[in-house]
């Protein structure tokens, strides 16, 4: 039994940012789990749709429901990630100035995923995009 | 105060789903205006008459306020409830004297209420100077962020259906309702009252009120005995006062500090916890925020106020007067407070406060589930399957939310459809597609239509075709 979500991410489009996942979570709240699992999942999944509108041009969001976990895939068009090892690193960041002065791009993007995820894989290729595998177990 | 989170409770569950929100029956003409404000779609149009669906209500009371048959009605104990030989005591809250002009004192209002049939009043805000204590310690107990008032059980309750995961950022500190009754039971029966006798009446100014005296969220009983209806009250006063201003009687000192008499307002409880607060009212607003927060979108807020009504306290459902002049009237009293405060070198004269210690030890509350208003199943599968159906009977539906089929969204009604409480054929739109491809005849049709607005809803224009024909 699965439930498959698709969402469009546009590059950028601060206004508009969080909405992908603000559609998953209430869709998760109609099921029986847990509130503290609702909640890391709301967590990576926004820090995770901000990546995208803060450093890409744009990006999907595969969304794939089953009885045991959550998955989804995050895969955009932009400047990919030359360091996936530095990216890792809690500060890191190579955000510009203005995504900076709007509150984001403080480097805890991609280590506040894996927190709030069991499993993460994280691929790049530079000047092509980048694809962000996220699983939480309900 | 424990705010820690346990991961073996994290399941747990809120069953408790009783509500002062009614509708009477007979009254209700099923017009549907109560269903199209809900905020929590919790209303439904069956035979003719609203329904409220107990999991999602939260007696916020916005329903009240547009109800054109005064169907909806706030079930409260009222003063009928008294039993003779008993010592009765009212617990006032600062907005009803702000339902009286300023030329009458609140010492005179406060008589008022006594002469009613009460052996002793008591306002509620004296409770406040309390509350400011208990928020200073534990403004310095490591907290998770941002911590959310009890204050509103209408607030607290709209956490609990629709917002789960926010449930364990509710503080878990009893209101200054609470703490007031619970001060008035000791100090009464050190001033020699059988105890077995005190009853407390709290005068509400709305419906979730009534329901945190009656249910208490975190408490296995209130400390409060019975709910009385403001209006009830403010009648009765209003009788006493008319034409009675006796600017002679009033306070000759400060019994609390000046601003909490606000606190039941909007923005003074927020001053009072260290680090960033914010302060939201009005039910649309506590949504919009606390949808972002629950998202992850807001961050490093320490401390959120919140009223689901705009306002405050003084925007009350059950309050008679306008809540603007009420929030005004109450700066006024803040300012008399501050006067007779000033006068005695700043020293305040609250009897409450003498029980402080004792009151600190009775002041915590249990941790707070969510409820399972929006769950579709509590089976994994089933429920991806239900999700699977409602996505599709969505392609179906026109997606305007006509409320025709008696629920406020096409969403809602194909969430009823698989939970088994209607039928595809509910929607108008489906009906005639139905009708035309011989699935449905018109009569069949007509009894649907029946089943949702009432029977004999149609017959009117039965009666007109006649007569056109």
């Amino acid at each position: 039994m699965i439930m498959m979500m698709r969402y469009n991410i546009e590059g950028g489009d601060f206004s508009a940012a969080g909405r992908a996942s603000s559609e998953v979570k209430k869709t998760l709240k109609q099921f029986n789990i847990s509130s503290l699992v609702l909640r890391r999942i709301a967590v990576a999944l926004y820090e995770a749709e901000m990546n995208v509108v803060a450093h890409a041009w744009k990006g999907i969001m595969n969304v794939d429901i089953q009885p045991q976990r959550i998955s989804v895939v995050i895969e955009d068009e932009g400047p990919g990630i030359e360091d996936i090892g530095k990216a890792m690193e809690e500060g890191f960041s190579t955000a510009s100035d203005e995504v900076r002065q709007m509150g984001f791009g403080a480097g805890m993007g991609l280590p506040n995923i894996k927190r709030n995820s069991d499993e993460m894989i994280l691929s790049s290729t530079p000047n092509v995009g980048t694809r962000l595998e996220i699983t939480v177990n309900f | 105060m424990k705010q820690a989170v346990s991961v073996l409770t994290d399941m747990m569950k809120d069953k408790n789903y009783r509500h002062s929100i009614q509708i009477d029956r007979d009254k209700c003409i099923g017009c549907s205006h109560c269903m199209r404000v809900c905020s929590t779609q919790a209303i439904r149009i069956v035979n003719g008459i609203a329904s409220i669906q107990p999991e999602r209500c939260v007696d916020c009371g916005e329903c009240y306020r547009v109800c054109p048959q005064r169907a909806i009605y706030a079930k409260d104990d009222g003063l009928a409830s008294f039993h003779d030989n008993t010592y009765k005591i009212a617990l006032v809250p600062s907005v009803f004297i702000g339902q009286f002009p300023s030329e009458y004192s609140a010492t005179q209002v406060l008589n008022a209420v006594k002469t009613i049939g009460f052996d002793d009043v008591f306002e509620v805000e004296q409770a406040v100077d309390f509350m400011k204590e208990a928020y200073l310690i534990v403004g310095k107990e490591d907290n998770v962020q941002p911590l959310i008032s009890s204050y509103c059980p209408a607030i607290v309750r709209l956490i609990q259906v629709q917002y789960p995961s926010l449930t364990q950022h509710i503080m878990l500190l009893k209101a200054p309702h609470d703490i007031a009754a619970l001060y008035l039971r000791q100090s009464k029966e050190k001033e020699g009252v059988d105890p077995e006798k005190i009853f407390i009446y709290y005068i509400t100014p709305c419906a979730a009120k009534i329901v945190a005296a009656r249910d208490p969220v975190g408490e296995s009983t209130s400390s409060i005995d019975g709910t009385i209806n403001m209006k009830e009250v403010y009648n009765r006063t209003s009788q006493i006062l008319w034409g009675e201003k006796n600017p002679d009687l009033h306070k000759t000192f400060a019994n609390m500090s000046p601003d909490s008499v606000k606190w039941s307002l909007s923005g003074t409880e927020k001053n009072y916890f260290a680090g960033r607060s914010l302060a939201i009212d009005g039910m649309d607003n506590a949504i919009e925020f606390l949808e972002k927060l629950e998202s992850g979108h807001i961050v490093d807020i320490d401390f959120l106020e919140m009223r689901a009504c705009d306002q405050g306290c003084a925007g009350g459902i059950l309050c008679p007067g306008n809540r603007f002049l009420t929030v005004e009237r109450l700066e006024q009293r803040q300012k008399k407070l501050q006067k007779l405060q000033k006068r005695d070198n700043g020293s305040v004269n609250n009897g409450l406060m003498d029980y402080k210690e004792t009151l600190h030890t009775l002041s915590d509350v249990d941790p707070i589930y969510p409820r399972d208003g929006l769950l579709l199943d509590e089976n994994m599968e089933k429920a991806i399957i239900k999700l699977q159906r409602i996505k599709r009977l969505l392609t179906y539906f026109p997606g305007f939310d006509c409320g025709a089929c008696g629920a406020p969204s096409c969403s809602s009604l194909a969430e009823d459809i698989v939970k088994g409480k209607a039928s595809i054929s509910h929607c108008v739109f489906v009906q005639r597609v139905m009708e035309k491809n011989y699935k449905l005849s018109p009569d069949q049709a007509f009894i649907v239509i029946e089943k949702i607005w009432g029977k004999n809803r149609l017959n009117k224009y039965i009666d007109s075709n006649a007569n056109e024909s």
